[in-house]
């Protein structure tokens, strides 16, 4: 089902956690808000969830309008950060509570729907247990089950990875993605962790200051972030940032800062006239090269072999600039350096606005 | 070897300031002991004189449970059984609406956001305050007019009022200390407010429902000025005006009927505490915030 939130706001008191934000979530569609804490990305969830109310604006499953109706009336199933399972009942009783004092179902359907539940997430040995004897990462799946167990239109997950450690964490990003898709219930999920939206969402939507400030598929917001916050935000290490000045030559622009002269593939689309930029390049688009073969030459100020490979971060000029390089590169601290950028990965971005120029 | 220099562990020795707290405690508790021991030994010899038993052990100071006629003092108040029961349901009635009242009004206290939300818990906290001898007659008025004067109903029902704003209080804290979560979870999963509340929340107040319980049946067994000045006919007396009735009428007191009696008042109370330590101790566990 659909989901169409409209000039969305939620104001408490004078502060506005959520301003007037548009977003289209379409049916089957696995969505991430993404944002820092006090972006306004869980308030949003509860919006849709009907458990805080709207200041403004409309939420729509489908053709309904759905802002006045109860969070039961709504046809959700929600996962909370803390999983929120009830403590003193047990796994079995957990996941047919949504069953029991919601609609009308026979015991013996009832019995049958949390048995499905509970397999589709293999917690179907725990039932017997009680929340309490069970490891974080059964809980978050008892939870899921409990929230697809009356197989709600839609499926909301407040920060479902962020009680878990690393490994589990990888697990079930894996787990409800899959999950998702197997069913094909259209999801909305809030976090913090680029990493988690990048992997699991199908489009990815990133807030600031209770505004949504792009709005595209991963892969999309990572070859193109729409402004700075959001190359900023998404991609670890962080994308490179340094002002530069453009200055014409032999025909073509060039971004000159201390320590570098980045030959640009384009001119920026906008802003022709705009001398000061601010540039940025992903760490894994630079690579390291002779000193005086590159567009900037630095001295290796710090190397951080990552396994897999490593992270040489190379000082020029006033600034820092992050390289990823296979781990076979040669780099110890104190080399001189050049650097070369992929040619058209440079992104380019207004220095007071923010906003992408190319 | 030096090493066997290094005593083995620090906890293992003697440690005199260790003990400190314990003596004194012990001290401090000896007369308070000393109270109870003697309620209990004069109650089972014919007479004490300071705090020597006087004759032989005897049971005849029990009779009032079997024999109340023997003893003049006995005579014309109402038998020890029916007394037995009228203070138990004064306890347990008491007991029944506080805990109905308090974990809902400390729900609600908890959770809603109604207008006069703040007054009303400071107000319920000045209640609380408030020594009831003050209320006496205003009270004595208003169960008059409601017909409830005299009558075991109309106790229970001042009892619990007085009860009430400790334990909305208490049970505001309890409530206070379960995560919103779970509660919108509640919401979201089809449950009302009336039934989150009954299944999910109450649940998991328990500990604080039980001790809350036990503290306002106490309360109520205890109560001597209630049921007294509202209840003067002999019929729905407890068993406090009977103790007090025994100690305050004619020219000589009878000692060891009196503590027979005393004790098999108390006893309850006692066992009630000796087996529910734990379950008190978590009043002060649920934490009070504003």
């Amino acid at each position: 089902m659909q989901v169409l939130l409209e000039k969305l706001t939620k104001k408490f008191g004078d502060v506005v956690a959520v301003d007037a934000i548009d977003l289209r979530v379409s049916s089957g569609e696995f969505v991430a808000l993404l944002g820092p804490s006090g972006c306004g990305k869980t308030t949003t969830l509860l919006m849709v969830a009907g458990i805080y109310r709207p200041t403004d604006g409309a939420i729509r499953f489908g053709e309904r309008r759905v802002e006045h109706l109860l969070p039961k009336e709504r046809g959700i199933g929600m996962v909370f950060q803390s999983y929120a399972l009830y403590p003193h009942l047990t796994v079995a009783e957990n996941i047919s509570f949504p069953l029991e004092v919601g609609r009308k179902v026979s015991r013996g359907e009832r019995d049958r729907r949390v048995r499905e539940a509970a397999a589709l997430v293999h917690v179907d040995a725990l039932l017997a247990r009680r929340p309490g004897q069970i490891s974080g990462g059964q809980q978050q799946r008892v939870a899921l089950a409990r929230a697809l167990v009356k197989r709600p239109d839609i499926l909301l997950l407040d920060e479902p990875l962020s009680n878990l450690d690393a490994r589990l964490r990888h697990e079930m990003r894996g787990e409800i993605k899959r999950l998702q898709k197997e069913i094909g219930i259209t999801s909305i999920f809030v976090t913090h962790d680029q990493l988690e939206a990048l992997t699991m969402a199908d489009r990815v939507a990133v807030m600031r200051d209770g505004r949504v400030e792009a709005y595209a598929t991963p892969a999309e917001l990572y070859a193109r972030p729409a402004n700075r916050f959001v190359a900023e935000f998404v991609g670890t290490p962080p994308m490179n940032f340094f002002t530069a000045e453009l200055r014409p030559r032999n025909g073509s622009l060039v971004a000159h800062a201390e320590g570098i002269d980045l030959e640009l593939a384009a001119a920026p689309r906008e802003g022709g006239g705009a001398t000061s930029v601010t540039v940025g390049v992903r760490p894994e688009d630079l690579t390291i090269v002779p000193p005086n073969a590159g567009e900037a030459r630095g001295e290796v100020y710090v190397v951080e072999p990552m396994g897999r490979e490593q992270v040489v971060s190379v000082q020029l000029g006033g600034g820092m600039l992050q390289v990823i390089t296979p781990p076979g590169v040669a780099a110890h601290v104190g080399d001189q350096v050049g650097l070369r950028a992929s040619p058209g990965r440079v992104h380019l971005f207004d220095t007071t606005s923010g906003t992408r120029l190319n | 070897m030096a090493a066997l220099d290094i005593p083995s562990s620090p906890g293992r020795g003697i440690r005199p300031l260790r003990f400190t707290p314990y003596v004194v405690l012990a001290l401090a508790s000896v007369p308070i002991f000393v109270l109870y021991a003697w309620l209990v030994y004069s109650s089972f010899f014919p007479s004490v004189h300071g705090f020597t038993p006087v004759g032989a052990f005897t049971i005849d100071n029990w009779r009032f449970l079997w024999d109340p006629a023997s003893f003049p003092q006995m005579r014309n108040r109402p038998p020890i059984i029916p007394l037995t029961i009228n203070t138990f349901l004064f306890a347990a009635a008491t007991a029944l609406i506080v805990l109905l009242v308090s974990s809902m009004a400390g729900y609600a206290f908890s959770r809603l956001r109604f207008p006069g939300r703040r007054p009303f818990l400071a107000s319920v906290l000045l209640l609380h305050s408030f020594p009831s001898v003050t209320l006496l007659i205003a009270l004595f008025v208003v169960l008059r007019s409601l017909g409830l004067y005299d009558r075991l109903v109309g106790v229970i029902l001042v009892k619990a009022a007085f009860e009430l704003p400790f334990g909305i209080w208490i049970m505001k804290g309890f409530f206070d200390t379960i995560p919103w979560d779970l509660e919108m979870s509640a919401l979201v999963d089809g449950a009302g407010r009336l039934r989150t509340w009954w299944r999910v929340m109450l649940p998991l107040v328990k500990p604080g429902l039980l001790a809350l319980g036990l503290l306002s049946f106490v309360q109520g067994w205890n109560e001597f000025l209630l049921p007294f000045v509202f209840m003067p006919s002999g019929s729905q007396q407890t068993l406090s005006t009977l103790v007090r009735g025994l100690l305050g009428e004619g020219r000589f007191v009878d000692y060891g009927l009196l503590t027979a009696v005393g004790l098999f008042y108390v006893a309850p109370v006692l066992l009630i505490f000796i087996v529910a330590q734990k379950q008190l101790m978590h009043i002060y566990a649920g934490g009070v915030k504003g």
